[in-house]
């Protein structure tokens, strides 16, 4: 599904990333994990086009995406969610869901009316859905900037999935989420999972990777340290290290929140 | 009062042009956060086009329009390409020098065209004045008038109820977002610039039609008048760039009626400083960017 060959990314003299190797198979939850600064947010900003790579390779269902701006990067099927929210704020929630479902839509096939009054019958069904998805029907005419923290990244996520895309990366979904609202993030990550979508994961919140993902790859100073499912990840002793250093056990891996 | 209500009308009728210049600076200002210097220059190149074809070849009114139309179009895309399309988003000041540069060479291109300092501009009807009851209304101004109004339909129609209109929104909302939700912001950047370029067009064809002549200054005389009413109605604001467009053409009228044609100028000015020093974001500009604040905060 998405293959990273020898990705590096510098920012002048900071390797961000650094020769990092990855596949994601499809339909899978891959987590990616590390401590603060080990190029998680990176890697995620490079897949969909923020900036480009310094070296290395990122191919989608076999296609090479260097080069493609994100507009066409989504269009191919890779859509994020952000760490800090980046909703459209002074339009509805329902506009927000819009703009996104605009971008996988054959376009070119469409005659003039739905080309440019878009909301067919279809797309409004479509948005309906997303709105059950996210537990935002009765949301959809408010303004996004209206909504309590926890809706947003609901809206968000919904946004994100309104995309169609094939894989979807989240981008420390859970920050800021009450222990519920974790509970129910990872119930609409497995959902949208069932639905076809190969999800990877950027968390800190070490109980929602562990709980969801089948595969967990650890970051550490922009290379890959360990790769497996999240037990051997737990027992492996450099992701020990890498989080805990020498000292410091409550902040593990296994200790809830890093 | 006779008087007072004929020069508010009359300043309403004016200043509905100006709302459409003002409306072109607002809009490429709210998708890129930029000063487009240039805009009042592409308009006087599209008029000179269409000017050029009626001292030369006496055509029709209507072609002449059409033939602005299309050619501010043409020049208003030529604009977004070198200042805008070919700076990175950040250089928003790169921009902004760019297009006060471009405005210089797009006044140079109409005086090779043209030479003479001033050219007669075809009106597109000769009428006489309407005369209701005690009041005295000019067809020029209430052609202005319509068109102002279908062009603000229109755009209000394509903004809020099309997806590229959507797209638009999204953009100005958030640029980066609206890309990696799948706006291609390129497009939508040329498509704003063809857009405000024909509302701008539009604006020109009205505005010379009336006073039927044209002067290279004409792009100086349209940036003044399109910047003072956005300023006036709040940066970014199309609402706002409608009213600064109106409250300009009636404080013009007022002050040229009861203090002489000199003070015509000089009270727009004055005007502009006051609202500025009361309500610094403008008149509708004080919500909007308390919002974006508000929004800021929470999103």
């Amino acid at each position: 599904m998405l293959e990273l060959h020898g990705l590096s990314k510098h920012f002048g003299g900071v390797k961000a990333l650094d020769g990092l190797d990855l596949t994601v198979e499809e339909g899978e939850i891959c987590g990616l994990i590390g401590p603060n600064g080990s190029g998680k947010s990176t890697t995620i900003n490079v897949i969909c086009g923020v900036y480009g790579q310094t070296a290395g390779t990122v191919r989608f269902r076999g296609e090479l995406m260097d080069g493609k701006p994100p507009h066409q990067r989504l269009r191919a099927g890779i859509a994020r969610t952000f760490q800090n929210i980046r909703l459209f704020p002074n339009l509805t929630v329902w506009q927000n869901l819009w703009v996104a479902q605009n971008s996988h839509q054959d376009i070119a096939r469409q005659g003039f009316l739905p080309r440019w009054l878009g909301a067919t019958r279809q797309t409004r069904k479509e948005i309906v859905e997303l709105l059950e998805l996210a537990d935002l029907g009765h949301k959809g005419d408010d303004l996004a900037a209206n909504l309590a923290f926890g809706e947003q990244r609901r809206l968000e996520f919904a946004r994100a999935a309104a995309a169609r895309p094939k894989l979807l990366l989240l981008d420390e979904p859970a920050a800021g989420m009450s222990q519920r609202e974790i509970d129910d993030l990872g119930q609409r990550i497995r959902r949208v999972r069932e639905s076809g979508v190969t999800v990877l994961l950027v968390e800190h919140v070490m109980e929602l990777v562990m709980g969801v993902t089948e595969r967990i790859a650890v970051l550490n100073f922009g290379h890959r340290i360990a790769l497996g499912t999240p037990g051997e990840v737990q027992r492996n002793p450099a992701v020990q290290e890498a989080y805990l250093g020498s000292s410091a056990p409550e902040s593990g891996p296994e200790g809830g929140r890093a | 009062m006779i008087d007072f209500v004929q020069n508010t009308v009359d300043g309403i009728m004016f200043g509905s042009s100006y709302a459409l210049l003002a409306v072109g600076f607002t809009i490429i200002f709210g998708v890129m956060r930029r000063l487009n210097l240039a805009y009042g220059a592409t308009i006087m190149l599209g008029a000179y086009a269409g000017t050029w074809l009626h001292v030369h070849y006496q055509v029709h009114v209507l072609i002449v329009a059409l033939v602005i139309l299309a050619s501010t179009v043409l020049t208003g895309i030529y604009v977004e390409r070198l200042c805008f399309r070919a700076i990175r988003r950040d250089a928003a000041l790169a921009s902004m020098v760019s297009s006060f540069v471009i405005w210089m060479q797009l006044e140079e291109v109409a005086i090779h065209i043209l030479p003479e300092r001033t050219y007669s501009f075809p009106s597109l009807f000769a009428a006489e004045p309407i005369e209701l009851g005690a009041f005295l209304i000019r067809p020029e101004h209430v052609t202005m008038l319509v068109l102002a109004v279908v062009m603000m339909g229109a755009l209000h129609l394509f903004v809020h109820h099309t997806r590229h209109g959507l797209a638009l929104r999204a953009m100005s909302e958030n640029p980066r977002a609206a890309s990696y939700m799948g706006v291609n912001t390129g497009w939508i950047m040329l498509l704003s610039f063809a857009l405000v370029s024909l509302v701008g067009g539009v604006a020109g064809c009205a505005i010379l039609a009336t006073n039927e002549q044209i002067t290279p200054y004409f792009g100086l005389w349209a940036t003044f008048k399109g910047l003072i009413a956005m300023m006036l109605g709040g940066m970014g604001s199309l609402p706002g760039a409608i009213l600064g467009g109106l409250l300009l053409g009636v404080a013009e009228a007022h002050s040229q009626w009861y203090l002489g044609n000199a003070y015509k100028d000089l009270s727009a000015y004055i005007l502009l400083f006051a609202i500025l020093v009361l309500r610094p974001g403008g008149l509708m500009g004080r919500r909007i960017l308390s919002r974006e604040e508000f929004a800021s905060r929470r999103v």
